[in-house]
């Protein structure tokens, strides 16, 4: 997987690099900003209050 | 440099046949198969790392700035109408500060509701379900129940276990202090005790009416297993003075 996409990506070693670095960055935002707030409270880690449900 | 990068691609194209450990198109269908599943597994433990990251760190982050931004519009809003008096409560941005000593946290703006939405703004809310809290400001007996995040999201209450008996629980509005006591501490109890949070909490003690107040968060930390529930009661109240000089138990 990793290394289809390395050998697809355009330019010499470092270009390719730094756009790897450029496609991380932009995954991780998408995870903090959107995935995981998501998931977060469907996961039982953050219940603070005491309730009849 | 032309030529120089032309020997380079020569030259590793003649290195390419020579060399039988790579592996271009020739990997049979299992072996990318299961090269494929283990960058899969990577990819996911990656991903769950990010979500610790996230869920202790990066929420924090972004409660605790939303909780200083509304935080300052409370204060804002509360020096702006200083000569109109005590005016009708708004509870829309939040009702007050409330200072806990011994969690080491400075203060924490206390808003309406106990839902996600409101939690993860890094404040506390005080209950309105499944059983109401009595505000303060009101001057009627009950109790004044609060909830928080123990971890992620601002950890409000994530020293609640510093608190003892006796501790100092300070309630900060417009005009007055209610400085409560720390009269019992519940370290563990199933989240569906919704007997905690009544008007006079039993479970700590008490059959009288009074001015009780009760923090719950989670426990253990990291965890939303059970609940840790602490109880004070209201010692006095004191008036805000111009300098907003703050009761002796918060100097």
């Amino acid at each position: 997987m990793y290394g289809w996409i390395w050998r697809h990506l355009p330019g010499n070693a470092w270009v390719k690099a730094l756009i790897s670095l450029v496609l991380a960055l932009a995954v991780v935002y998408i995870l903090f900003q959107y995935v995981f707030p998501w998931a977060e409270p469907l996961l039982p880690f953050n219940d603070v209050t005491v309730d009849n449900q | 440099m032309n030529v120089a990068a032309t020997t380079d691609d020569t030259a590793e194209q003649t290195d390419t046949p020579a060399s039988p450990p790579e592996r271009p198109r020739g990997t049979g269908p299992i072996a990318t198969a299961v090269s494929l599943f283990g960058e899969l597994l990577i990819t996911a433990g990656l991903i769950l790392g990010l979500f610790v990251v996230y869920s202790l760190w990066w929420t924090n982050v972004v409660a605790d700035r939303t909780a200083d931004k509304q935080a300052d519009k409370v204060r804002n809003n509360w020096s702006k109408d200083k000569d109109t008096g005590p005016g009708a409560l708004d509870t829309k941005d939040g009702i007050g500060f409330l200072h806990v000593p011994a969690m080491k946290n400075g203060e924490v703006l206390v808003e309406k509701g106990t839902g996600t939405d409101v939690l993860n703004d890094g404040v506390a809310g005080y209950y309105t379900d499944p059983v109401k809290a009595v505000l303060p400001t009101t001057g009627k007996t009950g109790n004044f129940t609060l909830a928080a995040h123990r971890d992620g999201h601002g950890a409000k209450f994530h020293n609640i276990d510093k608190l003892r008996k006796g501790d100092p629980i300070v309630f900060e509005t417009k005009d007055k202090w209610y400085v409560y006591k720390v009269y019992d501490i519940l370290p563990e109890t199933s989240k569906y005790n919704v007997k905690t949070l009544a008007q006079i909490p039993v479970e700590s003690g008490k059959k009288k009416a009074g001015h009780y107040i009760t923090l719950t968060t989670c426990t253990p930390v990291y965890t939303s297993r059970y609940r840790y529930v602490v109880w004070g009661e209201l010692v006095r109240v004191d008036k805000v003075d111009s300098a907003r000089t703050p009761p002796k138990e918060l100097r």
